[in-house]
């Protein structure tokens, strides 16, 4: 629709100004509601670099630091008020060399601004849920994300707060389901 | 060049340094009697910023919603990042004192454009668009477009240029 399209424009050029990486917007056409990005040439998603990782069997440090990593992106994207709305381990990709654990952000259709605690909690938690059901055994990994996310936003603490509270909600709801 | 979106479409540019007859060029411009977007290279890094300025105007002009009179107009005023017509001529338009310009031509049905013509009224140097980088007024160009520091980490200026043309009627 042309109101996602609108947002995920506006928020594509939101992460740029704030030097976060994502796409670059080349080309809007509201006629067809496309918009034409930057294709990042030989990326991984990180949902692929994690399987492999473990396939391999080595190097739970490095997937340690990458949780660091990604805590500090989504940690600087929702210090800028931005919500992604749709946070997977499949959104989110590796520039080559997948070493430099250069991280960019992608697929900002479902995103919105909002500054309240309990929108970046939530944005958090389908992430949470999403990493916890796609990559067994990354407890520990997730959690290092969590503590370099309250490490490196100013507002994280309102936020971990909201995301507990989440956390029950789901919980409770899957009790009763 | 070719536009991708529109095959068949033509971008041609050329550039001149030592420019004398900047005022002279202006005014065939505005009177329409010279055909071709008259452009400032100092505010131009990469051909590919032109190229995404057209493909805008193409685009606009096939589907009826320019915001200027013609397609050459429109693709100076889609350089520039805000949507004032007058402050885009101003900005990226050929000004009098200029010593260099860029001409931006658009051949639509693989209709060829005859160089020499332009060239013979262009009191100029005709160079190779690879001198584009050394005319660039960087420190200009990043005030005018309103870059960031952070952003200029992640990526070139020409992708956060192209990313403020490609969205401005976004915002």
């Amino acid at each position: 629709s042309r109101r996602r399209m609108a947002q995920e424009a506006r928020s594509l050029l939101r992460c740029r100004r704030a030097g976060i990486s994502a796409p670059v917007v080349y080309f809007v056409d509201y006629v067809t509601n496309s918009i034409y990005l930057e294709d990042i040439v030989d990326s991984i998603t990180v949902q692929d670099h994690i399987n492999s990782l473990q396939q391999s069997g080595n190097d739970t440090s490095s997937l340690l630091i990458l949780a660091e990593k990604m805590g500090e992106l989504l940690a600087r994207m929702h210090d800028e008020d931005l919500i992604h709305g749709d946070l997977t381990t499949s959104n989110i990709l590796l520039r080559p060399p997948t070493e430099k654990l250069d991280l960019v952000l992608i697929d900002f259709g479902l995103s919105f601004i909002s500054g309240l605690p309990e929108d970046k909690g939530v944005d958090l938690y389908v992430l949470e849920k999403a990493f916890l059901s796609t990559h067994p055994d990354t407890e520990a990994m997730f959690k290092t994300l969590l503590k370099t996310y309250a490490a490196t936003s100013k507002k994280s603490g309102p936020v971990i707060k909201r995301l507990d509270a989440v956390r029950l909600r789901g919980r409770k709801r899957s009790m009763i389901g | 060049h070719q536009l991708e979106l529109f095959p068949g479409c033509g971008v041609t540019l050329l550039l001149f340094d030592r420019l004398r007859n900047a005022a002279a060029l202006r005014k065939k411009a505005m009177e329409g009697s010279m055909e071709g977007a008259f452009i400032n290279p100092a505010m131009i890094v990469d051909p590919f910023q032109i190229l995404v300025a057209a493909n805008k105007a193409v685009h606009l002009h096939k589907i009826g919603k320019m915001k200027t009179r013609t397609l050459y107009s429109e693709i100076i005023f889609s350089l520039s990042p805000n949507n004032n017509i007058s402050d885009a001529f101003k900005k990226f338009g050929i000004s009098d004192s200029d010593t260099a310009v860029l001409i931006v031509l658009v051949t639509d049905g693989g209709k060829t454009v005859n160089v020499e013509d332009i060239a013979s009224q262009v009191e100029g140097q005709q160079v190779s668009l690879d001198e584009l980088p050394r005319l660039a007024d960087t420190a200009k160009i990043k005030k005018l477009y309103k870059i960031t520091p952070q952003e200029e980490k992640i990526g070139t200026l020409l992708d956060s240029i192209v990313c403020r043309m490609s969205t401005k009627d976004v915002l």
